[in-house]
């Protein structure tokens, strides 16, 4: 595709020691389309990073090639490899911003051996704090900051040169959920602003539901899922997938907790209980009165949960059922006819999930 | 006074010529140490495994290298280099003949306490600045050395200090300096005063340059 910004073809990453081989990433291919919000998203050890670093070839692969802004890295040599760099920006979870220098010549650093006058250099490094919202600490050190400020800092930083790419590898995992939240905003506001290209790493699906527009799921090395987030959220194909979207949704948790609910074990004949997933309008429907309007099944909702996902409405429900065996078949259809996802879940299978737990 | 120091009283231009002494030999020496210390430390962390310029010939080269240079006693070391002071210098006695063992005893030790220094710094910060497009060279100057500064000047301070200590072992095989004094005066005639006034010169030169190394590391830390 002429329009992807990075292309990662057959990439294989494998760490030698001295008795055994570990496989990090294994014949991934990536392509990432130029000014898009790209969420990698997986477990601890999943080869997020390893993977990411491949893209600065922070990381050299063992096998396959690396294309970023039309340029095969992998051909250039030490001193064009750096100039490549300088147009993909990183971030990372510790900010790792250098201590000994205040927030202003954190900012400027990328723009010390660069040909450019020390005013210019400080004006620059100064629209950058501007942007990020920290214009009046730009004579603080590091260690007078919060966490996310320092990040702030960091994203000003990896700017300076005005990257096409900015790869963020867990860069609000140290930090609460509020500030995660205002981090992500601001990275969705320099994407939209200034049509840089976010390459977003994270093992919360929170942060893909957030900012990205495209995903790719990844476990053992390999992408073992990827799409639009909102089709790849509605319907996941493989179960960490389904685990991720779980977990976000709380529906992992309230699965949970019903299970441990005495009630629900005594469901009879007439019951069912049933997770309901809908996109886009049926959400606003209001389906479930329809239900006991024209079916006369009720519904007795013991969770609910609406996201928004890349600007679409996605929501959840967990609910019992009551009805005649008849109604009960007529009200599943009437549900999957307007688009809702019906998932049966069996009281027994609550409790054996719980008895895992 | 006369009764207190009966001896030293005699001699107070051989106090100040030994002080001057020790003073030039431990300087110059840990200006050329401290040099030659400071290549080794960034070398040794740079080519160390996952370093900037990863070498691991390079490394376990320097690494072995300096890790002998350590283990010999200051004293031996004095006698084996003689034949290399005497080419270098023309003697093995005096001030100037004592540097080239001084040296070769401290730049060791240094390297050591320079790589410890930057080993402190953080991985990911280093990381960063390669992400950004930093060269080796840039990295070393504007990460290594800068971040590492209070730390690599603690470090030279604890150097200097072991140096004033050499010097005076140096001394006592006619190096000159304080140790002289207190040695082949105070020690081999039994003039306790000197040994004890040469003592007390040391100790107010190692305070003064711990005072000056905390100042000085205070000063660049700046959190
Ligand atoms: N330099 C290295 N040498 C050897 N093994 C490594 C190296 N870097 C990473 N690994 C291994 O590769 C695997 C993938 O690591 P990676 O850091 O890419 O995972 P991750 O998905 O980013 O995890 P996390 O969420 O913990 O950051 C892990 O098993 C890790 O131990
Ligand atoms: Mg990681």
């Amino acid at each position: 595709m002429a329009d992807s910004i990075i292309q990662l073809k057959d990439i294989s990453v494998i760490f030698k020691d001295e008795q055994k081989e570990l496989t990090a990433v294994k014949d991934v291919n990536l392509e990432i389309e130029k000014g898009d919000i790209y969420g990698v998203i997986g477990y601890s050890g999943a080869g997020k990073s390893t993977l990411v670093r491949v893209i600065n070839l922070l990381q050299k692969p063992t096998k396959g090639t690396v294309q970023v802004n039309q340029q095969q890295l992998l051909d250039l040599d030490e001193s064009k490899l750096r100039q490549a760099r300088k147009k993909i920006g990183m971030i990372f979870q510790h900010f790792n911003l250098m201590k000994s220098r205040t927030v202003l010549n954190n900012v400027e650093y990328p723009l010390l051996r660069e040909s450019i006058s020390k005013s210019d250099r400080q004006d620059k490094a100064r629209k950058l704090l501007e942007l990020v919202g920290l214009a009046e600490f730009e004579n603080a050190y590091p260690d007078q900051l919060s966490g996310g400020q320092k990040q702030r800092v960091a994203i000003a930083r990896a700017l300076a040169n005005d990257p096409e790419v900015l790869i963020s590898d867990e860069a609000t995992s140290a930090l609460d959920p509020k500030t995660t939240m205002s981090i992500l905003k601001l990275l969705k506001h320099l994407n939209q602003q200034l049509g840089v290209t976010i390459v977003l790493i994270t093992h919360e699906m929170q942060a893909i539901k957030t900012i990205c527009h495209n995903v790719a799921v990844m476990e053992k090395g390999q992408i073992i899922e990827r799409g639009p987030v909102a089709s790849v959220f509605t319907e996941p194909q493989q179960p960490l997938t389904k685990d991720f979207v779980d977990t976000s949704t709380n529906v992992k948790e309230a699965l949970a907790r019903i299970g441990n609910d005495p009630q629900i074990s005594k469901l009879d004949e007439n019951q069912r209980l049933i997770t309901l997933s809908f996109v886009g309008q049926s959400s606003k429907q209001s389906l479930i009165s329809e239900l006991a309007r024209k079916l006369n099944v009720d519904a007795n909702i013991l969770f609910a949960n609406v996201d928004q996902i890349d600007g679409i409405s996605v929501g959840t429900m967990i609910a019992i059922l009551t009805g005649t065996p008849d109604t009960l078949k007529q009200a599943v259809s009437l549900l999957t006819e307007n688009g809702v996802k019906i998932t049966e879940v069996k009281s027994s299978a609550l409790k054996e999930d719980v008895a895992n737990d | 006074m006369i009764n207190l120091l009966p001896n030293v009283i005699h001699m107070k231009d051989q106090f100040i010529t030994a002080t001057w002494e020790t003073i030039y030999m431990t300087f110059l020496s840990a200006i050329i140490a401290g040099v030659i210390g400071l290549a080794l430390g960034v070398l040794l962390v740079v080519s160390q495994k996952h370093g900037i310029l990863e070498d691991s010939i390079i490394y376990s080269f320097t690494d072995k290298t300096v890790n002998v240079l350590r283990s010999i006693p200051f004293i031996i070391l004095l006698a084996v280099i003689a034949p290399l002071t005497n080419y270098i210098v023309g003697t093995t006695i005096g001030t100037t003949a004592a540097l080239v063992p001084l040296i070769f005893g401290i730049f060791p030790f240094y390297a050591r306490q320079v790589q410890n220094a930057l080993l402190e710094i953080d991985p990911g910060v280093v990381e960063a600045a390669q992400s950004m497009g930093s060269s080796p060279i840039g990295i070393i100057f504007s990460v290594y050395l800068r971040e590492g500064l209070p730390d690599i000047i603690r470090a030279s301070t604890f150097t200097v200090i072991s140096l004033v200590s050499l010097t005076t072992v140096a001394g006592a095989i006619g190096a000159g300096g304080l140790g002289d004094v207190a040695i082949s005066i105070g020690y081999a005639r039994f003039e306790g005063d000197v040994t004890v006034v040469a003592m007390l010169i040391i100790l107010v030169l190692i305070f003064a340059i711990q005072i000056i190394g905390d100042r000085l590391a205070k000063h660049f830390e700046q959190f």
